[in-house]
């Protein structure tokens, strides 16, 4: 047993390191640190994507023969921990992680060869249709409803939480076709172009100021009975297939680990002596080496072919504590200092301070937008109650 | 990168568990615990037979040459166990610094006999007011001094003692016998036995100090750290008990006309409990892959797990008696005993606050807080 990484990864690591020298420039580092919100906006990360798509190293985690890398665990693990530590941008994972299995799964093939290149290339933005007024974490209960006519359906009825709803081009939605039987055999999965006439979109602006989440409302909106996925009925299939997706899958050791180093540098500069913020900097640290050391064996368990068990669905629970944590103290560290307030977004475009300056204004904003992270997603009791049947039988 | 147990690892866990659920059940660990001697002979010398007393020695000095990925394997197994036999004093600390420091002919005298079950050891590190003293002496050396918290020393028939000599410090073996030393003994909170020591003016032959070595400081530091790895393994072994103990309780026992584990406030409190146990788990393992790692590396995972774990001891032990209800506050059940056992490992070897700061001196270089646990091996 060992922590080690071959010769030959090294030499991935370093070309991995060397593509990130050139690809990431310093407004898009500079756009990631002053991003509050979950993820950076698309203009920040659509060169980063674009030079990712001419490399071939776009969707790594798809199939090859969908334009995936092929890479190994360690391989994924490794450009994921480098990019993080490059500060590179994000992508929303609506299209890459998680309608794109889906397609795989459950499309026609002229789904999936006219949608996968475009997700794969950044043409295309995908918004994640799910979440209702009236259906939270009991999604089952939605009631956006889909109307047979001729060749379309008409779609009347709201989605909420839209993630990126304003910076996308297209949604795919959860919508009801049948109310008889059971509430999940009703339901079906739609691919809806958001310039459809009769969408609106509203925006939903966060405790943080920032501007992430959407309503969106359908209003006699027309969509063809090709941009079906699965059949009529069944798309209930595909919403818990992507659900596997949304809530583990990804490697987040990376990510947090450069927004814990964020806090080790704040630390330095504005709370060097204070023996308390040590101590819950070195609690969080802990916290921090532990959780990767479960990625790290869940990605063991996938390369010697085996399944990791219920270990992976804790991972979801503790690293949104984590990350939450970290943000939190981050803003006890600044003192004062986290009383001052910019309420005009995007950051980058509106601060012009010295960069140790503008970082201070993003930790409070952080700080309360992140207490949505063990919200979505489902939710840390969800969890927990999954946990207690997963991990203890209960 | 390999975190998967091998087919060795699983028959010696497997071996361990069976021949210690036969062998060393909660009674036996209470009377065990509360007779004079502390520890049993019997268990020691099929120990030796089992060939754990030479688990981490080197082949030539009569071990099986084990690393410390083997060794937490024991380590868990003893902990779910509650053993109370003085494993650690004699292979992991006072094993471990002859193996590291001994030359080939105290190596030969010591470890095979360790092995075979007839010599027990402990190390003496912690100094008690002043610091023990060496001094050169005519065909040896003179040593003089006090050290408190000496774990297994009641049983020891060999004593590791670190002294000041000059500007460094050597490790000298001292026979429990040798005039002049006078052992203090004391019972622990988990049943285990401990000494502190005073020495004055004992004499020594000049082939006593360990490998003619008077600067045994960063080896006695590395000792230390293998030894709360070894205790690291230990304690998730307390906690992972403690989880399934709480769990089959809350099955069994009814109120209100259901079992407990049907309330919800009782699953999630429990689920949290699993999830420490799993986090604890992780943690000893970053440690006990570091142990051989260079040195930056190795103290920040063991003072980390020592952190992390003793929280982790300190919580599941609360919630475990909570859930257990008034029967958890008796030594009836084994939870007392497993509690009573991750108040020791956290007061051992400096408690969580200390690993906290050396943790933090640590991570607060943004180089090392920044950097993945894979990593290329060090050369």
């Amino acid at each position: 047993m060992d922590l080690n990484i071959s010769p030959e990864d090294i030499a991935f690591r370093d070309e991995v390191r060397k593509f990130l020298d050139s690809a990431v420039t310093d407004d898009m580092r500079r756009g990631v640190e002053l991003t509050t919100a979950f993820i950076n906006d698309p203009e920040i990360s659509i060169d980063f994507h674009k030079a990712l798509h001419k490399k071939g190293w776009s969707v790594p985690a798809w199939p090859k023969e969908y334009g995936g890398t092929g890479w190994s665990a360690v391989q994924r693990y490794i450009f994921d921990t480098e990019c993080a530590r490059y500060g590179a941008p994000m992508f929303n994972g609506a299209g890459r992680a998680m309608l794109a299995p889906v397609l795989m799964k459950f499309g026609r093939p002229d789904q999936q060869e006219f949608y996968l290149p475009r997700i794969a290339a950044g043409e295309d933005h995908w918004a994640q249709g799910y979440s209702e007024p009236g259906a939270g974490s009991d999604l089952a209960s939605l009631k956006t409803k889909a109307e047979s006519d001729g060749d379309d359906y008409i779609v009347n009825g709201q989605k909420i939480w839209t993630t990126h709803a304003h910076k996308s081009n297209r949604i795919f939605a959860l919508v009801r076709t049948s109310s008889e039987g059971k509430r999940q055999e009703g339901i079906t999965f739609l691919l809806i172009d958001l310039d459809s006439p009769g969408i609106t979109i509203r925006p939903i602006v966060g405790n943080g100021g920032d501007h992430e989440f959407n309503e969106v409302f359908f209003d006699n909106v027309r969509v063809p009975k090709s941009n079906r996925v699965g059949e009529e009925n069944k798309g209930w299939d595909c919403a818990k297939y992507l659900l596997e997706f949304e809530r583990g899958g990804s490697l987040q050791a990376g990510r947090v680990r450069a927004q814990f180093t964020r806090l080790v540098k704040l630390i330095k500069a504005h709370s060097p002596d204070d023996p308390d913020i040590a101590v819950r900097m070195a609690e969080l640290g802990t916290d921090l080496d532990a959780m990767e050391m479960i990625d790290i064996s869940i990605l063991s368990a996938v390369q010697s072919g085996g399944n990791p068990g219920p270990i992976s669905s804790l991972v979801k629970l503790r690293w949104s504590q984590v990350r939450q944590q970290i943000a939190e103290l981050a803003m006890d560290t600044i003192g004062e200092e986290a009383l001052k307030w910019v309420g005009e977004r995007p950051l980058y475009e509106t601060l012009q301070l010295p960069p140790d300056e503008e970082e201070l204004l993003t930790q409070t904003p952080r700080y309360l937008n992140y207490r949505a992270y063990t919200i979505f997603g489902g939710s840390t009791e969800i969890q927990t109650t999954i946990l207690s049947k997963s991990m203890l039988g209960l | 990168m390999d975190l998967q147990y091998d087919t060795e690892h699983t028959i010696l866990r497997d071996g361990a568990e069976k021949y210690l659920a036969g062998r060393y059940d909660y009674r036996t660990y209470q009377k065990i615990a509360e007779s004079d001697a502390g520890w049993n002979s019997d268990v020691w010398t099929e120990f030796a037979e089992l060939g754990w007393l030479g688990l981490p020695f080197a082949d030539e000095d009569g071990g099986i040459g084990g690393g410390p990925v083997e060794v937490a394997v024991l380590m868990e197994t003893l902990g779910k166990s509650l053993v109370l036999e003085p494993y650690v004093p004699t292979v992991i600390l006072g094993g471990g610094i002859v193996s590291a420091l001994g030359s080939p002919s105290q190596r030969q005298l010591i470890l095979p006999a360790v092995a075979e079950g007839k010599l027990r050891l402990a190390f003496a590190i912690e100094d008690r007011g002043t610091p023990v003293q060496a001094k050169k002496a005519s065909g040896g050396y003179v040593l003089s001094g006090a050290k408190k918290m000496v774990l297994g020393a009641p049983m020891a028939d060999t004593i590791l003692v670190s002294a000041k000599m000059g500007g460094g410090v050597g490790v000298f073996v001292v026979p429990a016998e040798t005039r002049g030393l006078v052992v203090r003994p004391y019972r622990m909170v988990d049943g285990g036995r401990a000494a502190d020591i005073e020495m004055v003016d004992v004499s020594l032959p000049s082939s006593a100090l360990l490998g003619n070595n008077e600067s045994a400081g960063a080896t006695i530091e590395l000792t230390i750290h293998r030894a709360i790895g070894a205790l690291s393994a230990d304690a998730v072994g307390a906690i992972s008990s403690l989880v399934a103990a709480t769990v089959e309780y809350t099955k069994t026992r009814v109120q209100f006309g259901q079992p407990l584990a049907k309330f919800q406030v009782l699953q999630h409190r429990m689920v949290d409990m699993k999830v420490k146990e799993e986090e604890a788990r992780a943690s000893c393992l970053f440690a006990t892959l570091s142990l051989d790692g260079p040195t930056d590396r190795r103290a920040r995972a063991v003072s980390g797990a020592k952190a992390k774990i003793g929280r982790a001891g300190r919580s599941v032990s609360q919630s475990a008696i909570q859930l257990h209800g008034a029967i958890g506050t008796t030594n009836e059940l084994s939870i007392g005993g497993y509690t009573k056992r991750l108040i020791a490992y956290e007061l051992l070897f400096g408690s969580t606050r200390e690993h906290l700061r050396r943790y933090a001196s640590i991570i607060s270089d943004p180089a090392v807080a920044s950097a993945g646990l894979l990593s290329a091996p060090a050369n």
